[in-house]
C-alpha cells in the first residue's frame, strides 16, 4: 500500500515536471500576479487573497443566525416559519455577492487573462507549439475560475444552509438546501467571471489592439460600477420577485442575478411561471457566455497574441496634447510655485493615465453614483421636491465629495512605477509643507468644480439661489475640512512613495472611513436640514469647523516639529527602539 | 546552417525590412549593425520565427523554419533585446521552467542550471525574485536560458546591455569560444568595438536594407577604412556628428 502511494506520488511529481503542467502553473501565476507585476505592486499571496475573498460570504452567513434561530423565532412569536420563503432574499444576496466578488476578481485580472507581450517574448522562442500555450492558458483560466468560484462561496455554502436548516428537524432538508445553494452561487460566480472574460474577448476581437488598450480602462470602470450597482439591488429585487407575475415588462429580465434566483427557486420547486422564465434565461445565458468565451478566446488568441510583436504592447498612440490651456489657467489661479505646477501636472496625468489609479477613482465615483442613486430611489414617491430639501437630498454632493476625496487621498499612497521616482528624489529639496499644499489643491481642484458647476445650478433651480448658495457654501467648507483631515500627516509627493504599511492599520482605517462616511453624509445633512428650519442651529457648524480645523492644525504642527522630510519610502516604525541612553556618558 | 533569403517585412504597409539576404555558417559570428529603426530587431524576430516575413524565407539546414518551428527552436538560443522576465519568479525557477519547456531531463537540468548560475555569479541570488535583479543580472539569466540546451545557433540581440565590465568580458570571450566550438552566432549590437573584436562577418542595415555584408576584413578593404567606426560612419550616417554636437551645445546655451 505504502509502496503504491510512493509510486503514485513519484508519478505525479514526474508529471508535474513535464512541459504542460509547468506551462499551466506559469499561466496561473501570471494571471494571479497580473501582467504589470513589478516590485511596486502590492504583494498579496494566494492564501491571503483566497482568505479575503472568502470573508464576505462567511460574515454574511453569521449575521443571519438571529433571523433563522428557532429560539429567537419563538421569542418573536413566529410560530409558523417557512425557511425557504424567508431564505429567498438572503439567497438573492448571496448570489449577488458571489457574482460581484468573482466579477471583481475577473476585472482585477483583466489585463492578464490573455497572454501578453512578455509571455510572447519568453514562451514563443521556446520549442513548444503555440497551441500548447493556448491550451495551458485556457486550463489556467478554468482552474482559477473554479478556484475563485469555490473559494468565494465556500463559507456561505456551509454556514448559510447550516443557519437556515439548523432549526429544521430534517437533516435531508439541510443537505438539499446546501446542494441547491452551492450549485446556484457557484454557477453565478462562473457566469460573472466568464461574462467579464467575454467582454475582454469581444473587445479584443472587434477593436484594434491599441484602441482596446485605450478604452479598456473606461470599460472596466463601467463594469465595476455595474457590479456595485448589482450589489445594491439586494435591497429591492427580493420584494419585486415576490410580486412578480410576468417577466414581459419587468426590468428583472435584464438582471443576471435575478435569473439565478429564478433558477434557485425552480430547483427548490418554488418557482411560478415568471421565475421559471428567469431560470431558463440563466441557463441560456450561462451556455451563451461559455460559447462566446470559447469563440472569442480562440479567435482573439490567433488575432492578438500571434501578432503581438507587430503591435507591441504599448498602450498607445498620441497622448492628449490639448490640455495645456487648462494647466496654464490653473498655474495662474491656483498653482503658483514651480513645485506645485510640476507636481499638479504629474499628479493629474498619473491619475487619469495609470490604470490602477484611474480604476480606483472610476470605481469609487461609480460607488458614489450608486449610493446617491439609492438615496434618490428611497425618496421615490416621497416629497423630494418640497419647499426645503430633505436631508437625503442635501447629502448627495456630500456623498460624491466624500467618495472622491477619500479615493484621491487613497490613491496618492499607491505608487506609480516607483523605478521612475529617482527624478523627484534627485531634484526635490522641498519641505513637506509644499507637498501638503500640492495635495490639498489637487484634491480640491478635482472635487470643487462639481459643486460649482453641477450642484449649485441644480439646487438653485429647484430650491432657490439663496438656499443653493448656503448649501454649496457649506459643502465647500466641509470639503476643505475633510481635505485637511485627510492630509494632516501627509509628507509625500503623490504616487512616488512605496506602499504604506497598510496591514498595521488597515482595520482602523476602514472603520474610520466608514464612520467618516456616516458623519459626513448622514449626520451633517441632518444637522443642515434642521438648521434650515432654525438658522440659529447653523452656528453649530461654525464651532464644529473651528474644532476640526484646530485639531488638524495641531497634528500638522506636531508633524512639522518632528523635522519631517519628504518621504519616498514608507517604513513602519520599529516594534522596539534602542534609546542609547548611555551614549552621552 | 542558417540562411535568410530576400526577407521583407511591412507593418501596415510601411516596410521595415526589404530583401535582406545572408548566410550564417557553423562557426561563424555574424555581427548585425545599423542605426535605430534600421530593421535589426525585425530581422532578429524573423530569424527566431517570432515574426512571419511578408516575403522571403528563413532556412535552417536547407529547410524553411516554419515547416517545423518547434524543432527549429529546440536548436536555437535567443537573447532578446529587453530582459522582459517574470518578476515574481526567482532566477532559478525561471531557468527551471525554460529547461523543462525545452525538454531537458530533470537531473541534468538542475546540475546545468546550478553550474551556469555559479559561473555567471548569480548563484547567491538564485532564490530571490527577479523583480529585485539589476538589469545586468536579468541579462545574465537570459543568457543562461539561451545556453541551457546547448544550441546550434545563437541569436543575440544586444546581449551586453547592462552587464558589468567583468561579465561583459566573459561574454565577449564566450562568444568567440562558442564560435570556435562550431556554433553559428548572429550578434546584433550598437557597440562597434565589441562587434569589431568578436565578429568574423558583418551585416550592415540601413532603413531596412542591407548596405554591406561579408567578412570584416573584406568590408574594411572595400570601404578603405581600418576601423569599424569609420566604416559605419561612412555607410550609415547621414549627418555630421561634429555639426550635430556643435548645434546641441548652442541649443543648451540658448536655453
Amino acid at each position: 500500500m505504502i509502496k503504491t502511494q510512493v509510486l503514485l506520488r513519484a508519478k505525479r511529481d514526474a508529471y508535474l515536471c513535464t512541459p504542460f503542467p509547468v506551462l499551466v502553473r506559469l499561466c496561473a501565476t501570471r494571471i494571479f500576479h497580473g501582467s504589470n507585476a513589478g516590485e511596486e505592486e502590492l504583494n498579496i499571496s494566494m492564501g491571503l487573497l483566497l482568505t479575503l475573498l472568502a470573508i464576505p460570504g462567511g460574515f454574511a452567513s453569521i449575521f443571519l443566525f438571529d433571523k433563522y434561530g428557532s429560539f429567537l423565532q419563538w421569542l418573536r412569536g413566529q410560530g409558523k416559519f417557512d425557511p425557504l420563503a424567508a431564505a429567498m432574499p438572503d439567497e438573492y444576496f448571496f448570489i449577488v455577492l458571489s457574482m460581484v466578488v468573482t466579477g471583481g476578481v475577473a476585472l482585477w485580472w483583466w489585463d492578464s487573462i490573455f497572454p501578453d507581450h512578455r509571455d510572447f517574448m519568453n514562451l514563443v522562442p521556446l520549442p513548444i507549439a503555440t497551441s500548447r500555450i493556448f491550451c495551458a492558458n485556457a486550463v489556467a483560466i478554468c482552474l482559477l475560475t473554479g478556484l475563485c468560484a469555490i473559494d468565494v462561496n465556500a463559507a456561505s455554502s456551509i454556514l448559510f444552509p447550516a443557519t437556515v436548516g439548523g432549526s429544521q428537524p430534517s437533516f435531508r432538508f439541510m443537505l438539499q438546501f446546501a446542494a441547491v445553494h452551492t450549485l446556484i452561487v457557484v454557477l453565478g460566480s462562473i457566469f460573472s467571471f466568464l461574462a467579464v472574460f467575454a467582454v475582454v474577448g469581444i473587445l479584443m476581437l472587434v477593436l484594434p489592439y491599441r484602441v482596446f488598450r485605450r478604452i479598456s480602462l473606461y470599460v472596466r470602470t463601467v463594469i465595476a460600477t455595474s457590479l456595485l450597482a448589482t450589489l445594491f439591488t439586494s435591497f429591492v429585487v427580493p420584494s419585486m420577485i415576490v410580486d412578480l407575475s410576468s417577466t414581459t415588462h419587468s426590468p428583472l429580465r435584464f438582471l443576471p442575478s435575478a435569473w439565478f434566483l429564478g433558477l434557485c427557486q425552480l430547483l427548490r420547486g418554488r418557482a411560478n411561471p415568471a421565475l421559471t422564465q428567469l431560470a431558463y434565461l440563466a441557463i441560456v445565458a450561462l451556455i451563451s457566455v461559455c460559447l462566446v468565451v470559447l469563440i472569442t478566446y480562440t479567435l482573439g488568441y490567433r488575432r492578438c497574441f500571434m501578432r503581438l510583436p507587430e503591435v507591441g504592447d504599448a498602450a498607445a498612440g498620441h497622448l492628449g496634447v490639448h490640455t495645456s490651456w487648462i494647466f496654464n489657467l490653473l498655474d495662474r489661479l491656483i498653482f503658483h510655485t514651480p513645485f506645485q505646477q510640476a507636481g499638479y501636472r504629474f499628479s493629474l496625468r498619473t491619475l487619469f493615465r495609470n490604470e490602477t489609479h484611474a480604476l480606483v477613482i472610476g470605481g469609487v465615483t461609480g460607488l458614489a453614483l450608486v449610493l446617491a442613486s439609492r438615496t434618490l430611489y428611497s425618496l421615490w414617491g416621497g416629497n423630494a421636491l418640497g419647499s426645503r430639501p430633505s436631508a437625503e437630498v442635501l447629502s448627495i454632493p456630500l456623498i460624491f465629495g466624500y467618495c472622491l476625496l477619500v479615493a484621491t487621498r487613497f490613491v496618492f499612497d499607491v505608487p506609480a512605477y516607483l523605478r521612475a521616482n529617482w527624478v523627484f528624489r534627485f531634484l526635490l529639496t522641498t519641505s513637506p509643507e509644499e507637498s501638503v499644499s500640492l495635495a490639498r489643491r489637487t484634491m480640491l481642484c478635482l472635487s470643487l468644480p462639481w459643486i460649482i458647476f453641477v450642484a449649485f445650478p441644480i439646487y438653485g433651480h429647484f430650491w432657490g439661489w439663496t438656499l443653493s448658495l448656503l448649501h454649496c457654501g457649506l459643502v465647500v467648507l466641509w470639503f476643505v475640512l475633510l481635505t485637511e483631515v485627510l492630509i494632516a500627516a501627509f509628507c509625500k509627493l503623490p504616487f512616488t512613495c512605496t506602499y504604506p504599511p497598510f496591514q498595521h492599520s488597515a482595520v482602523v482605517m476602514v472603520m474610520a472611513y466608514v464612520f467618516g462616511y456616516f458623519a459626513f453624509t448622514v449626520i451633517t445633512p441632518q444637522i443642515e436640514s434642521d438648521a434650515l428650519s432654525a438658522p440659529v442651529r447653523g452656528t453649530l457648524f461654525l464651532f464644529l469647523s473651528l474644532g476640526v480645523w484646530y485639531s488638524v492644525h495641531r497634528i500638522r504642527k506636531s508633524v512639522l516639529e518632528a523635522d519631517a522630510k519628504l518621504i519616498f519610502e514608507d517604513v513602519p516604525a520599529p516594534a522596539f527602539q534602542c534609546l542609547h541612553l548611555s551614549d552621552g556618558r | 546552417m542558417l540562411q535568410a533569403i530576400e526577407l521583407s517585412k511591412s507593418y501596415a504597409s510601411i516596410p521595415a525590412v526589404q530583401d535582406v539576404s545572408f548566410e550564417l555558417r557553423a562557426g561563424q559570428i555574424l555581427g548585425c549593425l545599423g542605426p535605430n529603426g534600421s530593421g535589426k530587431s525585425t530581422t532578429v524576430k524573423m530569424l527566431t520565427g517570432l515574426l512571419q516575413p511578408s516575403q522571403g524565407r528563413v532556412l535552417f539546414r536547407g529547410e524553411d523554419i516554419h515547416r517545423d518551428l518547434t524543432g527549429y527552436r529546440k536548436r536555437i538560443g535567443y537573447v532578446p533585446e529587453e530582459p522582459n522576465l517574470y518578476p515574481y519568479l526567482s532566477g532559478r525557477e525561471y531557468l527551471e521552467m525554460v529547461g523543462i519547456l525545452r525538454g531537458i531531463p530533470q537531473p541534468r537540468l538542475g546540475k546545468r542550471i546550478d553550474n551556469l548560475l555559479v559561473l555567471l555569479s548569480l548563484y547567491p541570488s538564485r532564490h530571490s525574485a527577479m523583480a529585485s535583479y539589476s538589469k545586468g543580472m536579468r541579462q545574465r539569466v537570459l543568457l543562461i536560458a539561451a545556453l541551457l540546451d546547448d544550441p546550434e545557433v545563437l541569436i543575440l540581440d544586444e546581449p551586453l546591455s547592462g552587464l558589468d565590465v567583468s561579465s561583459a568580458l566573459v561574454l565577449k570571450n564566450l562568444i568567440s569560444a562558442l564560435g570556435r566550438e562550431g556554433k553559428a552566432i548572429f550578434y546584433c549590437s550598437h557597440v562597434l568595438e565589441v562587434v569589431e573584436r568578436v565578429c568574423s562577418h558583418l551585416l550592415i542595415l540601413r532603413r531596412g536594407t542591407v548596405i554591406a555584408s561579408g567578412s570584416t576584413t573584406e568590408i574594411q578593404q572595400r570601404i578603405g577604412h581600418s576601423s569599424l567606426e569609420h566604416i559605419f560612419h561612412h555607410l550609415v550616417d547621414d549627418v555630421d556628428p561634429g555639426e550635430v554636437t556643435r548645434k546641441i551645445v548652442d541649443a543648451i546655451r540658448a536655453a
